[in-house]
């Protein structure tokens, strides 16, 4: 058994596999099918609320120093110190250099299904470090992307599903 | 001492995450992709262990398998002689928090297991074997060979 406490180091020697493979993206939407199985009802049945209440017990029990803000149309997830990257830096093996993708690998195709937008920021590839923005009006994003990149934020590390929204047709 | 300290809450649906991946490998690259992978994982993740396995020191090994399945809320017992050493886990932890959340238990579920034991005795007087004695039942051995 892989302990719960190593399975990010895990988790990293896979990104290395499947990115030599081109097989990233693949994967992460397995992954994010895999998380349906924890947030899909939550989402869906409680909206922001809910993901408030999801990312509050990720918080705890991953050990994450991370602010999360919860208003009336988004809710943002500030993360001071990720501790995956973290534990990724503080390993003998080599760290994926893609391995922040992850997080908005499953999470942006989960919140489209359930009919909200994300922008997400992954700041810097070699700092535990993100913003996750979610809204509840797709123009709201589009008018927060628009000042991130206004802002000077580096374009390569912005995220968002406003394409599979755009597929699904719908928004909340 | 354990190269990595981990003192903290407990994330244990990282076990869920863990079956998917094992599944999802096996079924799209190969079984023996998979192992590489673990094995991989076993050889430079743990490589504190195995370099001090390598200087015929288990102490490491003996700390972790301890510390880690303590937190992990298991029934086990851990055997050490002077050439062999028995870690006997009662019932998996991560099998039993695959039950506790509904999902089958993949068929590969016991190669975290021996790959990951096998890439830390890599290169060192030490190997690994694994005795299933029931589903979540099983036995760890670490065997160090004779001195050449």
């Amino acid at each position: 058994m892989i302990p719960s406490d190593h399975f990010v180091r895990f988790y990293n020697e896979v990104f290395k596999f499947l990115d030599e493979k081109g097989g990233l993206e693949d994967y992460y939407r397995e992954i994010s099918r895999h998380q349906e199985l924890h947030c899909l009802k939550v989402f869906t049945e409680n909206g922001l609320k809910g993901m408030y209440d999801y990312w509050e017990h990720i918080r705890i029990e991953e050990n994450c120093d991370m602010e999360l803000k919860l208003g009336e149309n988004q809710l943002v997830l500030q993360m001071r110190k990720c501790p995956s990257l973290s534990k990724v830096l503080d390993n003998d093996a080599s760290p994926c250099l893609k391995y922040c993708d992850h997080c908005p690998g499953w999470v942006l195709p989960l919140l489209a299904k359930c009919g909200y937008s994300c922008v997400y920021d992954l700041v810097d590839r070699t700092v535990p470090q993100c913003r996750m923005s979610i809204f509840n009006r797709l123009e709201d994003a589009r008018k927060f992307l628009n000042e991130l990149l206004a802002s000077g934020r580096d374009p390569s590390l912005l995220r968002n599903n406003f394409n599979c929204l755009e597929k699904k047709g719908t928004t909340v | 001492m354990l190269r990595y300290q981990e003192n903290g809450e407990l994330h244990m649906d990282f076990h869920g995450t863990t079956n998917t991946t094992l599944n999802y490998i096996a079924e799209k690259y190969g079984v023996d992709a998979l192992k590489t992978i673990l094995r991989k994982t076993g050889h430079d993740v743990y490589k504190s262990i195995r370099e001090k396995l390598a200087k015929r020191d288990a102490s490491e090994l003996l700390e972790h398998l301890n510390w880690f399945f303590y937190r992990e809320g298991a029934e086990f017992k851990l055997t050490v002689g002077t050439d062999e050493i028995r870690f006997e886990v009662m019932e998996c932890p991560a099998i039993r928090h695959l039950k506790k959340l509904g999902l089958k238990p993949s068929e590969h579920i016991c190669l975290q297991t021996s790959e990951v034991n096998a890439g830390m005795c890599e290169g060192t007087p030490w190997k690994s074997s694994v005795e299933k004695k029931g589903p979540s039942h099983c036995v760890q051995i670490f065997r160090r060979e004779a001195k050449a």
